[in-house]
């Protein structure tokens, strides 16, 4: 149902062609075309990303940007990294969503001593600054692409929590909701048949501005040498490319491209946000 | 509620996160599968010669029960004693502060700057939200934004540093200098990773600062003013900014954590020798208590600057609202 809705409204803002459903097209354009680069790699370069050629090679017609110090192709590597970029903004953003959304709905549909308990731990995490502590976390498990995406999911619904909450907080004093209490169901029926399906506007963009937190979290943790050193990520090319000399030596095709993917794709979940978000001003309120 | 019970309240929270804190810099090293001592003796030692494995763990107080570990961590803890870094073959403790003390000399100028220039420029553009000159500086938040803080850290340095040559491309001094003239020199080093934090942080205190004069925009004391005949620029400045700027003092203090983060991956582009780079060596090494310590001491520094921040509010906005996300 939602899908259909939110199709709907892909397609509603289309048609209407204002300024800002332009830019929601711009976004959805940048992110299909980095997940069509994910999915179709193999078939988008001959090369294979763990294969050594000739290393340090300048960009040339047969490689597009160069190679790397021990002679992989970087054009290759961008590509299969998006797979891996994307999925763990994906996932972790999954995770973080529903803990938020489920904490939220919680604590702001039982009110009382429930909301307290709930919200003060939301305060609590908040104040715990989240990437030391994803730092400290991922060092001490063996590095690895699940670990990665459960630490940042479990250390960023913080946010989706407090929004999903102040929306409950409107909705549970609606006549709808009172009306439905009325014919005896169960508080948990009630939260989430007729009150989570009401804040899925809240949701979405929600979940959208995450996945691009979540890849900036996963770039940063993986420069920091933190990341799968099995599954590349545009965070861990960056990352040789710092600590092997590309920077230093100023090779400008192997520590710009990866950087210029991440800001993309993240510049195209912010675009999508925004699009989605009826309330423009509050679109900022929630990037902060 | 009164002050105080507001105060106590929040100082609550601040002792809970305290609290977990500690914990989890507690039980991850006894949580994770593995004994430290395997690669500290080595395999050879560990598994042939139990003996001295057992006369190690009695002598760290690690074959005692969880609880009495934990109170001992906390006594050593409020006495200063973090535990020995393997590295750098010291106390935890004496690395951290010293380096501490270089990360806030980037860091304070930028939260500084970063607050200024985001009051100012959030006030304009909130004043005049639509006009071409907020889309421009909205828009380019959200480029600042969407880029990785350490990789745009890495283009300054290749375009200023590099090719611009304008300032060094790392580094806190070049030293053999002293007095004044190492402090020029420390200056002069400092521009560029100062100008990236403060960019992030205006970003940030721009958005906020421009949604509350957004908001602030439509009560009524503006009408009244624009009654009274006050100038635009009067109205914003005098009237608004200091309900506006309320908000920005809790974000800044929560932030902190932000900006930390923030700093720690950009001192490491310009090798800065403050705790970024000392944190990237303990992971590289794998130096456990060092990262540990890293994370208490940032921990501590945040909690101070929130209830610091509660504070300043409570003195600026006798209006307190205690449950300030229940709105």
């Amino acid at each position: 149902m939602n899908v259909i809705k939110c199709v709907l409204k892909l397609k509603n803002s289309f048609f209407m062609s204002n300024k800002n459903s332009l830019l929601l097209f711009l976004g959805i354009g940048i992110l299909s075309i980095f997940i069509f680069c994910g999915i179709f790699a193999p078939f988008l370069t001959p090369y294979d990303p763990y294969e050594l050629y000739i290393p340090y090679l300048s960009p040339c017609p047969a490689h597009l940007l160069g190679t790397n110090d021990i002679g992989q192709d970087i054009f290759t590597e961008l590509l299969f990294s998006a797979r891996i970029s994307l999925c763990i903004g994906f996932f972790a953003a999954f995770i973080s969503v529903f803990i938020g959304s489920f904490v939220g709905l919680i604590s702001g549909y039982f009110r009382g001593l429930t909301d307290e308990v709930l919200m003060g731990m939301t305060d609590i995490m908040l104040i715990i600054p989240a990437l030391p502590l994803m730092i400290i976390l991922t060092a001490s498990t063996r590095p690895g692409l699940w670990n990665i995406i459960i630490v940042i999911g479990l250390l960023w619904w913080t946010s989706t929590a407090r929004v999903v909450r102040s929306r409950v907080m409107q909705l549970r004093e609606m006549p709808f909701i009172e009306a439905a209490k009325l014919l005896g169901p169960s508080d948990f029926y009630i939260v989430f048949r007729h009150i989570l399906p009401n804040t899925y506007q809240v949701i979405y963009p929600k979940f959208v501005l995450s996945v691009a937190g979540a890849m900036l979290t996963e770039s940063a943790l993986s420069f920091l040498g933190l990341g799968d050193p099995i599954h590349k990520s545009w965070g861990m090319m960056l990352n040789y490319a710092f600590s092997r000399g590309g920077f230093i030596n100023n090779y400008w095709w192997w520590y710009l491209p990866p950087g210029l993917c991440i800001s993309l794709v993240v510049l195209g979940f912010l675009l999508i946000g925004f699009g989605l978000e009826e309330k423009k001003e509050h679109f900022f309120e929630q990037i902060i | 509620m009164t002050r105080t019970s507001y105060l106590l309240y929040k100082s609550l929270r601040y002792v809970i996160s305290f609290f977990v804190i500690t914990t989890i810099t507690f039980l991850i090293p006894r949580l994770m599968p593995g004994d430290p001592f395997i690669s500290i003796l080595g395999k050879e030692v560990y598994f042939h010669s139990p003996d001295v494995v057992r006369e190690l763990k009695s002598t760290y107080g690690l074959d005692r029960p969880l609880p009495d570990q934990y109170f001992a961590f906390i006594f050593n803890l409020f006495h200063g004693n973090l535990g020995y870094s393997f590295h750098y073959s010291v106390p935890v403790a004496d690395i951290l502060l010293y380096k501490l003390m270089w990360t806030l000399v980037l860091l304070l100028p930028s939260v500084i700057l970063g607050a200024v220039f985001g009051i100012i420029l959030g006030g304009i553009c909130g004043w005049k939200s639509g006009s071409k000159t907020d889309k421009c500086l909205t828009s380019g938040t959200l480029f600042i934004y969407s880029m990785p803080h350490y990789w745009l850290a890495m283009l300054m340095v290749i375009i200023f540093g590099y090719y611009l040559n304008l300032f060094p491309l790392g580094g806190i001094t070049e030293g053999g200098y002293s007095g004044v003239e190492k402090i020029v020199d420390v200056l002069w080093h400092m521009c560029l990773p100062v100008g990236i934090l403060t960019l992030f942080s205006t970003t940030f205190n721009f958005l906020i600062i421009r949604n509350s004069v957004i908001q602030f925009s439509h009560e009524d004391f503006v009408l009244c003013a624009r009654a009274f005949g006050l100038s635009e620029w009067q109205i914003l400045w005098r009237h608004v900014m200091r309900n506006a700027i309320l908000p920005l003092i809790t974000v800044i203090a929560l932030d902190f954590g932000f900006m930390v983060s923030g700093a720690l991956l950009v001192e490491i582009i310009f090798s800065w020798g403050g705790m970024g780079t000392l944190m990237y060596d303990a992971i590289l090494v794998r130096d456990y208590p060092l990262l540990y310590g890293i994370f208490l001491l940032i921990g501590l520094c945040v909690i101070f600057a929130n209830f610091i921040a509660d504070i300043l509010y409570m003195v600026l906005d006798p209006r307190i609202k205690p449950y300030s996300y229940n709105e």
